[in-house]
């Protein structure tokens, strides 16, 4: 199933879940304004699911939920059947998470990032020496060359253009193995070129390695050529969430279109 | 596998990074003599200072007698501390002040992005750096000896040296400042007076004042041991006390001052959070 040549590293894989990551009356507020209010849906295998809206309809609140980096006032998100807040530990590897600015730690290497990939999967003292076994490092070198990136393995993150740095963090995203993978916004910081190359990747991890996509996007377009599902956001309240195909002009007028709307 | 030449370039990868890590090149040469060459540091330094902490385990036991030695306090003498603290505070508060007023005009001098005198920049950024270099303790030594015992000579040396440090840091900040609201303002056909005093001033006063502030109450810490010197304030109950060996007293005023700096580090600091 999966393309990567080593296999030799036991891998978190959980293929057999048909749902990956489920929702239930996310709401969340900040002071009076509610950010995200009461949404739910659920994330099967195999799923690319791009999530749309206007900005301040809740994207970003709503991802921090998913990833555990935010706790919703009332809600559940499960993931393989475990509530995120108790996935501590080893077991947030379980999702993985592309970011609109990268993240990458500017002073250690592109191979060093990818192998933080590795780090859920090591014993704790690998992160504070960054050694790493001869498997990981062979691992992370593929994972890099995946992406492109082979001969830049040894260059320092931050001399790497935004485009590189991003998909440096989805060799990073490969390495760690997740059953489901979270992007907030992963192209809105790059060229349309660049983001492209990006969705490309991100669709590969799809196809090739069994995991699931939740990304969201700011481009109608990217949506219709990428993902396999869209699911609409706008003040905080799920409004559309149906495959592709049923995205048409008018759902996505109804969507931007609610944005002038004083419901927030 | 959909590319069968990719394991063989990953381990072709490795293999090299393998090599270069195990290989001595010049890099890991400088690294190993940097690290000497610290060590090394350390080992004369340590040398120099005699640092021996069998001395500190011997000499513990006599600081801990004093201590018990101290009670009961000497309450009776809190007025004349307490009036010597206030001397204390009121140099720092003088010496700051006239630091802050010296340094506005320096440190537009001192900044390369908005001098007048693009000439005058290096003898500037010299003198306040002199200025800096020496610290309000030496400074106030001299003064003693120049203008005579007392908290005058302590406000001389608190200011000349705030001055320079002041200066310096308002003009590190001037040439960090955007400038682009200034330039905006000056399309607009203000004068160049007009335009640094409608664009940057509501910009950097914030920032200056708040530094200022700090300096007052970092002055007031400083200037605790000024005294010793002669140059007034609290220091010199302290060195008195020290030199009678009365620990009672010394302890009283150490407490006096602790008590003092920390509330006016709090009131400091709310300020401070109140202006920028």
């Amino acid at each position: 199933m999966s393309t990567l040549a080593h296999q030799a590293l036991p891998l978190a894989r959980h293929a057999h879940a048909a749902e990956r990551m489920s929702l239930s009356g996310i709401t969340r507020a900040f002071g009076a304004r509610v950010a995200v209010d009461d949404i739910g849906f659920a994330v099967g295998a195999r799923e690319f699911v791009a999530v749309l809206g206007p900005s301040g309809a809740g994207k970003t609140t709503l991802f921090r939920c998913m990833t555990g980096l935010d706790a919703p006032d009332r809600g559940t998100v499960r993931v393989g059947g475990i509530d995120v807040r108790d996935l501590h530990g080893r077991d947030r590897r379980r999702i993985g998470v592309v970011f609109q600015q990268f993240n990458l730690v500017g002073r250690l290497t592109a191979l060093e990032n990818v192998l933080a990939g590795r780090l859920g999967h090591l014993s704790a003292w690998r992160g504070w020496t960054r050694r790493f076994p001869r498997a990981d490092r062979l691992l992370a070198l593929e994972c890099l060359d995946r992406v492109g990136l082979l001969d830049h393995a040894t260059q320092r993150a931050d001399r790497l253009s935004g485009g590189q740095q991003q998909r440096v963090a989805i060799a990073r995203v490969l390495a760690q193995q997740p059953e489901i993978v979270v992007a907030d916004e992963p192209v809105a910081s790059l060229d349309p070129a660049t983001g492209a190359g990006i969705l490309d990747l991100l669709r590969t991890l799809c196809r090739e390695e069994n995991m699931s996509i939740v990304c969201s996007l700011h481009q109608v377009e990217l949506a219709r050529d990428y993902a396999s599902r869209v699911i609409g956001l706008a003040g905080g309240r799920l409004v559309f969430d149906a495959p592709t195909t049923d995205f048409d002009e008018a759902a996505a007028r109804r969507l931007y279109g609610t944005a002038g709307d004083p419901i927030r | 596998m959909a590319d069968p030449g990719a394991a063989n370039r990953a381990g072709a990868a490795l293999a090299a990074l393998e090599r270069a890590e195990h290989e001595w090149g010049p890099r890991r040469v400088r690294l190993w003599v940097i690290l000497a060459l610290v060590l090394a540091f350390y080992a004369v330094s340590a040398w120099l200072v005699d640092f021996d902490p069998g001395r500190l385990a011997t000499g513990l036991p006599k600081l801990w007698h004093w201590i018990s030695q101290a009670w009961p306090l000497k309450v009776e003498e809190l007025p004349l501390f307490l009036l010597r603290t206030a001397e204390t505070i009121a140099m720092a508060a003088i010496g700051t002040t006239l630091a802050v007023v010296l340094a506005i005009p320096m440190a537009i001098l001192a900044s390369r992005n908005i001098t007048p005198f693009p000439r005058a920049y290096a003898p500037v950024r010299w003198f306040l750096n002199a200025l800096r270099g020496i610290d309000s303790f030496v400074f106030a030594l001299l003064f003693v000896a120049a203008v005579g015992l007392g908290p005058f000579a302590g406000v001389l040396g608190i200011a000349l040296h705030t001055w320079g440090s002041a200066a310096k840091f308002f003009a590190d900040h001037l040439e960090n400042v955007n400038l682009g609201p200034y330039d905006a303002v000056r399309t607009t056909g203000a004068g160049r007076s007009t335009a640094i005093g409608f664009a940057l001033v509501p910009d950097v006063l914030p920032v200056f004042a708040s530094t200022s502030l700090f300096w007052w109450e970092f002055n007031v810490r400083a200037s605790t041991v000024l005294g010793v010197v002669g140059a007034g304030g609290i220091g010199q109950e302290l060195k008195n006390s020290m030199d009678l060996l009365d620990f009672a007293r010394l302890f009283t005023i150490i407490i006096v001052i602790l008590v003092v700096v920390t509330a006016l580090d709090q009131f400091s600091q709310r300020l401070r959070r109140r202006l920028v």
